[in-house]
C-alpha cells in the first residue's frame, strides 16, 4: 500500500493565494495568519479531493459557478453574532455620524437607520441600547430602526429576542440587567425595544424588495456583501444608494471595503472608523 | 423624542418617488427623464429585460450622470446578451475613465459572453486596449485565461502590454508557461521590470 504525499503550500503558493484572496474579498493575510490559512486550505484541498495546492487554486480561480470560493471565504471569515459585535462602528454612529446628521438637518422628522442582515436580531437591538446609553440627542431626535434579513425565521427569532448566553457575553453587567430578563437558560430583550424595532423580510437582491425600503439616514450592512459575487455584490450596492437619502451613511463589516465594490459612494474616514457616504448633492 | 417603530418607507411621499407602472415602454421612457433618481431607477430596473440592451447602450454614450451610467453598466452585465456585451466592450475604447473602469469590472464576470470577443480586443491596433483586455482576463474565469496570456507575452510588441499579462502570468500560469516566460526574458532584455515581472511568475509556477 502507497503512502499518500502529504499536501504542503509553499511560501510562493501561500503569496500567490493571498494576492487572489485579498483581490477577490479585501481580506488581507498578514504571515502570522499563515498557519490559519493553510489549515483551512488544506481542508478545502482535502474536502475537494485536490492533492495539490496548483490544482486547488486552479479550481478556486477557474470554476464556473465560484461554488468554491464562496465556501472558503466562508471557511476564512468567523460568522459569530453578538450583541456590540464591531463595537467601534456603533461609536462611530453616536459621536460622528449623527452628529453631522442632525447638524444639517433642517426639519424634525426621524433619523432612519436599517440594520441589514438582522440576523437573530443582536445588531439592531445592539444599536438601540447603544442609542440609549451613548446619546443624549435621543430626548430630542426620533430614530427609527429597521431590520431586515431574508430568513423568515431568524427573523421571529429576533422578534422574541430570546438570546444564550453566548450572544450577551460582550455586554456589561448592568446593561444586561437593564435591558434584559432571564427567561430559563436564556435572556429575553426587554419588551419596550422589542416594540421599537420594526423587521422585515428583504432578499437584498429583489428589486422589488428593495424598492420598499428607502430614505434612511444610515445603513448597517456587515459582513453581508462579501458572501455575493462580484455583480451581485454591485447591483446591491446600487440599491442602497438610491435607499439612503442624500448625505447618508453606510457602514460595512471591517474586512469589506465599498471602493472595492462601487465608486458611487464617497470615502468618509472618521476617527472611529471608515465609512461611506451618498454624496449630499446625489438625488 | 425617543426610538420608535418605523416603517421600512416612510408614510409621506419622497421626492423622485416613481409612480408609473414599471413595464419596459414606461421604464424605456423614464430612462431619458429629466430627473437622475427616476432615470437611476429606470436603469437598474431595465436590468431585468434583455430587449432594453440596445437602449441603455445607446444611453451609455449621452448620460453625463456618473450614478446612473454605473448602474446602466451593471444592469447590461446582467443582461448579458451580445448586444450588451459589445455595448460593454464598447466602452474600452472611451476616455471616460469611470465608464470603462466600470466597463472592465463588469465584463471580468462575465467569462462565457466575454470569451468570443477576446481574441479580436487582444489583437487591437490601441495598445490601451490590449492592456484593458489583460485586466478583463485579470478575474475572468474562463479555461482559456493562460492561453491568451502565453500568446501575448509571446507575440505582442508593447512592453506595457507584456508587462501586465506577465504580472497575471505569475498567478495563473502552469508550467506549461515556463518557455514563453524564458522567451519574454530575450524578448526584452534591457527592460528590468520584464525581466523582474517574469523571474517572479517562473517563480511562482516553481519552474526556479
Amino acid at each position: 500500500m502507497s503512502m499518500q504525499k502529504p499536501s504542503v503550500i509553499s511560501d510562493e503558493d501561500f503569496q500567490k493565494f493571498r494576492e487572489f484572496f485579498y483581490r477577490k474579498t479585501g481580506m488581507l493575510f498578514e504571515d502570522s495568519k499563515r498557519y490559519f490559512v493553510d489549515k483551512r486550505l488544506l481542508e478545502r484541498m482535502a474536502a475537494t479531493a485536490n492533492e495539490s495546492f496548483r490544482n486547488y487554486f486552479t479550481m478556486l480561480r477557474f470554476q464556473a459557478s465560484g461554488a468554491e470560493l464562496q465556501t472558503l471565504i466562508n471557511a476564512m471569515t468567523v460568522n459569530e453574532t453578538y450583541f456590540f459585535r464591531e463595537e467601534y462602528q456603533f461609536r462611530c454612529l453616536v459621536d460622528s455620524i449623527l452628529p453631522e446628521l442632525v447638524a444639517r438637518r433642517s426639519s424634525s422628522r426621524p433619523i432612519r437607520i436599517w440594520s441589514v442582515p438582522s440576523s437573530s436580531g443582536e445588531e439592531p437591538y445592539g444599536i438601540a441600547i447603544y442609542l440609549l446609553e451613548h446619546w443624549p440627542l435621543l430626548e430630542q431626535w426620533d430614530v427609527e430602526i429597521i431590520s431586515s434579513d431574508i430568513d423568515t425565521q431568524v427573523l421571529e427569532q429576533a422578534r422574541k429576542g430570546l438570546y444564550a448566553s453566548r450572544a450577551i457575553q460582550h455586554l456589561p453587567t448592568n446593561l444586561l440587567k437593564k435591558y434584559f430578563h432571564r427567561a430559563g437558560s436564556h435572556y429575553q430583550i426587554s419588551q419596550s425595544l422589542r416594540e421599537a424595532v420594526e423587521f422585515t423580510r428583504v432578499n437584498v437582491h429583489d428589486a422589488a424588495d428593495m424598492r420598499g425600503h428607502r430614505q434612511f439616514d444610515v445603513i448597517f450592512c456587515r459582513n453581508l456583501l462579501i458572501y455575493f459575487d462580484d455583480l451581485s455584490r454591485k447591483k446591491t450596492a446600487e440599491s442602497f444608494f438610491d435607499a439612503l437619502n442624500p448625505g447618508g451613511f453606510i457602514c460595512l463589516g471591517h474586512s469589506e471595503s465599498m471602493s472595492r465594490i462601487s465608486s458611487l459612494f464617497q470615502i468618509r474616514r472618521f476617527p472611529e472608523a471608515i465609512v461611506y457616504q451618498k454624496p449630499l448633492e446625489a438625488r | 423624542m425617543a426610538l420608535k417603530k418605523g416603517q421600512p418607507t416612510p408614510p409621506c411621499h419622497s421626492p423622485g418617488e416613481r409612480q408609473e407602472p414599471r413595464n419596459l415602454e414606461t421604464l424605456l421612457q423614464t430612462l431619458l427623464d429629466e430627473d437622475v433618481m427616476k432615470r437611476r431607477w429606470a436603469a437598474r430596473d431595465l436590468a431585468e429585460h434583455p430587449a432594453a440592451a440596445e437602449a441603455l447602450v445607446t444611453r451609455l454614450r449621452h448620460e453625463k450622470d456618473a450614478t446612473v451610467l454605473q448602474v446602466i453598466v451593471t444592469s447590461l452585465g446582467c443582461i448579458a446578451n451580445e448586444v450588451a456585451i459589445c455595448g460593454l466592450i464598447d466602452c474600452l475604447y472611451s476616455e471616460h475613465t469611470l465608464l470603462r473602469n466600470a466597463a472592465i469590472e463588469v465584463l471580468k464576470e462575465l467569462p462565457e459572453p466575454v470569451a468570443p470577443h477576446m481574441g479580436k480586443l487582444l489583437h487591437d491596433p490601441d495598445p490601451d486596449v490590449r492592456i484593458f483586455a489583460v485586466n478583463v482576463l485579470e478575474s475572468l474565469r474562463h479555461p482559456q485565461v493562460e492561453a491568451w496570456l502565453l500568446e501575448v507575452i509571446l507575440k505582442d510588441e508593447h512592453i506595457n502590454v507584456c508587462a501586465t499579462a506577465v504580472d497575471l502570468l505569475g498567478e495563473v500560469g502552469s508550467p506549461q508557461s515556463r518557455d514563453a516566460l524564458r522567451a519574454l526574458k530575450q524578448r526584452f532584455p534591457e527592460e528590468p521590470y520584464i525581466q523582474f515581472a517574469a523571474d517572479l511568475a517562473l517563480k511562482r509556477i516553481g519552474a526556479g
